[in-house]
């Protein structure tokens, strides 16, 4: 294989890794707060719930919840799944896994924003959801921003685990062409680090620019 | 305190949840073992009727499945199953699984064989096989220069093989081999295994004699195989069990295939990747 | 009619009693000053006139209208209450601007999307307001960008901005330096000449003394002496009283 074959190669399989990506912050970001509500609910069994599944998702492997989820249908409840269901329970599973972290993120900024702004929107009559609406939230996401970079940018370099199941993401795909006859070899995780780094550098700019739109408050 | 109990619940929930995954795999080969005898199936078996070959293979297990030049999947094996797959008239597809994973993936259905260098002796009970055609060896490569001759020399010295493999098996089942080393490290696959071997941290590599001689070709001169062999395995198509008709299917082709040539000839062009036509013992019968 | 009418409050934080049967009542246009030490309940009894807390027991209406009343020996609320808070403004401390929004959405928001008026007519309120403040050029600063004085200048802006019948001022020169205190001093003399129905809490006794109609001084959650000021500045015949007053002309 040539080294201009093994990086079109990695750089296809980067397409997979990147929809890892993107559907999983499409997933998670809003579940989190979706789930930081639940952990609010005054309904018991919900928060207790919300708790439970916070502190399994933070508290067992990453890798390990692929596999439950990738397997688990089939085997316990024998449930025959489409056929991307490879790819799909990878990003189930970073969805589930990262929205738990988003949730304790956006509670640690929601929690740090003064209740002087909750008292000022009431005593000028905002509605509840106006308040975390307008006054609230985004308030908070300027708050959780870096913390949020930091995940996001773990996750870039999470979506290898989907490796664990055999999902074609770029890093099976550097381990498979590394091994094979006429390979570059070696060189071809030097080429897949190089592309996880360019990637990380790319969205490192991205949520900078985003911090310095929102530094126009503070 | 409730909160705590109920935290440890659900953790051990999820722990079940993964036993009972692996336990799957497992319990099927004590309720089925020593049932070889079609007859006794209470169910119907349909394991053919699909008329599909879905084969589980190991992208990073050269020659018998690797990423071709062009990107592709290819591998000895492979071919076989394509090629017998064509002539049987089937739907042929093949799923790059990992290793490790194989029982799962073969119990969920995801795949319904392993043709991948699949390692039938020591397994003979937990899965439905076909003929081996395969006689492999488990070797050991170490450097050139390091001075190690025979399994002896081994003594207090580390030695690599791949988690979950037969290599491993081969180590623990050698009498009183294993107690001489000084550790056996199990690695994800063979590249990182070859990669200690240069480094220096480990002194040896047991693997089976297709992986050796390709890394020993592809290293030309700096690895060789110690003479003495660490055992000697067969490698065989495996279905679940009591998937007979499946296997009755493609073993029967594969023996024609064996038969009029087109097993050596498919074979012939993947002896620069590794593949020793001495250990295809189908052909030699 | 009373603006607000409000008697006999009880408020406790558990075994904490901090509003021991409180009675007040303002007219239009009426200045009332609350005066005391910290922790004499003045504060609690602001945030219970504005419902930011919920009293124990008691009565209160504004304009006429029960917002919280005794049924036998239970409080009870109305549901409406945003219209009674329509009634009513509050300045704060500590200002609680929203950071995120400029000058100007800090004023204009709440009319717009709370009271739905018109955004035009409102805009063009405000922008009258600010200019009156002084802040006609800090339309579009954010409040990061403003001093401690400009900030509680827009934030009694916002509250005006809403047409409140009545203006509560919780200390509203307590968190400013003392060199700016003086701008919002005057800021709220414009309003009390105006004939702006305002409760002030506030530690400044010679602006209380200056300003206001009637005074309130309050200690261990109670009243302990009302009147002009003065009554209650040049001719106190209460000890209490005349100790806590000491205690500030030094």
């Amino acid at each position: 294989m040539t080294f201009s074959t093994m990086v079109g190669e990695l750089a296809h399989a980067f397409i997979n890794t990147f929809l890892i990506f993107l559907l999983t912050l499409i997933g998670s970001l809003p579940l989190g707060l979706v789930v930081y509500f639940g952990k609010k609910s005054r309904f018991k069994p919900l928060k207790w719930l919300t708790e439970v599944y916070i502190s399994i998702m933070r508290g067992t492997p990453l890798i390990l919840q692929i596999m439950v989820i990738y397997y688990a249908p089939p085997l316990l409840f024998h449930v025959t799944l489409p056929g991307n269901w490879r790819f799909s329970a990878v990003v189930v599973a970073f969805v589930i896994n990262y929205a738990a972290y988003y949730a304790e993120i956006y509670r640690g900024g929601i929690e740090s924003i003064p209740v002087g702004q909750y008292e000022a929107a009431q005593v000028l009559g905002y509605r509840k959801t106006q308040t975390f609406v307008k006054i609230i939230l985004p308030q908070m996401v300027k708050r959780t921003l870096p913390a949020v970079t930091n995940e996001v940018i773990t996750l870039v370099k999470d979506t290898s685990l989907a490796s664990a199941i055999g999902t074609i993401e770029m890093f099976t795909k550097a381990k498979q062409i590394a091994v094979s006859p006429r390979s570059p070899g070696m060189l071809t995780f030097l080429v897949a680090g190089i592309f996880y780094y360019i990637f990380n550098v790319i969205v490192a700019f991205g949520m900078k620019k985003l911090e310095k739109a929102l530094d126009y408050y503070q | 305190m409730k909160k705590t109990v109920s935290l440890l619940l659900s953790l051990l929930m999820v722990m079940s949840c993964v036993f009972a995954l692996a336990a799957c795999g497992g319990k099927k080969t004590e309720g089925d073992s020593g049932t070889t005898a079609p007859s006794e199936e209470t169910t119907v078996d349909t394991s053919a009727d699909a008329k599909k070959l879905i084969v589980g293979f190991d992208a990073e297990f050269p020659p018998y499945g690797f990423v071709a030049e062009d990107g592709s999947y290819d591998g000895f094996d492979l071919a076989m199953a394509k090629e017998l797959c064509s002539r049987l008239g089937w739907e042929f597809e093949a799923v790059a699984i990992d290793w490790n994973s194989k029982d799962a993936e073969l119990a969920s259905g995801n795949i319904n064989c392993i043709w991948n260098g699949f390692t039938y002796t020591g397994r003979e009970d937990q899965y439905t096989w076909s003929e081996p055609y395969v006689e492999n060896k488990i070797v050991l490569v170490v450097k050139a220069d390091s001075g190690i001759t025979s399994l002896a020399d081994l003594a207090g010295k580390s030695v690599m093989a791949q988690a979950g493999s037969s290599a491993v098996d081969a180590i623990n089942d050698k009498e009183g081999f294993k107690d001489t080393l000084k550790e056996v490290v199990e690695l994800p696959d063979y590249n990182t295994g070859f990669m200690d071997l240069d480094s220096g941290s480990v002194d040896a590599v047991a693997a089976d004699i297709g992986v050796a001689t390709f890394n020993i070709n592809a290293k030309d001169g700096e690895y060789v195989i110690l003479e003495e062999p660490l055992s000697t395995e067969q490698y065989a198509v495996g279905f679940l069990l009591g998937h007979n008709a499946l296997r009755d299917a493609v073993n029967a082709e594969l023996l024609k295939m064996a038969e009029d040539g087109t097993m050596k000839t498919i074979a012939e062009n993947y002896v620069d990747d590794g593949l020793v036509l001495e250990s295809l013992c189908l052909l030699n019968k | 009619m009373h603006i607000l009418d409000i008697r006999n409050v009880r408020k406790s934080f558990g075994d904490n009693e901090v509003l021991k049967d409180i009675s007040l009542t303002v007219d239009r246009g009426e200045v009332v000053s609350v005066i005391g030490p910290s922790g004499s309940g003045k504060s609690t009894f602001l945030r219970c006139a504005t419902l930011l807390e919920t009293m124990d027991s008691g009565t209160l209406r504004y304009m006429g209208e029960t917002v919280a009343s005794m049924q036998g020996d239970r409080i009870v609320y109305t549901k409406d209450l945003k219209k009674i808070r329509s009634y009513f403004g509050l300045v704060f401390q500590n200002f609680n601007l929203f950071p995120h929004f400029s000058v100007m959405k800090n004023v204009t928001d709440a009319p717009i999307s709370v009271q739905k008026r018109d955004p035009k007519e409102v805009r063009e309120t405000a922008r009258e307001l600010l200019d009156k403040m002084g802040l006609g050029d800090k339309a579009d600063a954010y409040p990061c960008e403003l001093s401690g004085g400009q900030k509680q200048r827009v934030s009694i802006v916002r509250a005006l901005a809403m047409k409140p019948e009545i203006l509560f001022f919780d200390e509203p020169t307590s968190a400013l330096d003392p060199e700016l205190t003086g701008e919002v001093l005057k800021v709220i003399r414009q309003l009390a000449d105006a004939s702006m129905t305002m409760v002030i809490v506030t530690h400044e006794m010679a602006f209380a003394h200056a300003i206001s109609d009637f005074v309130v001084f309050m200690d261990g959650g109670v009243i302990v002496e009302q009147g002009t000021p003065q009554e209650l500045f040049e001719g106190t015949k209460q000890e209490r009283t005349r100790q806590f007053l000491q205690n500030y002309q030094r």
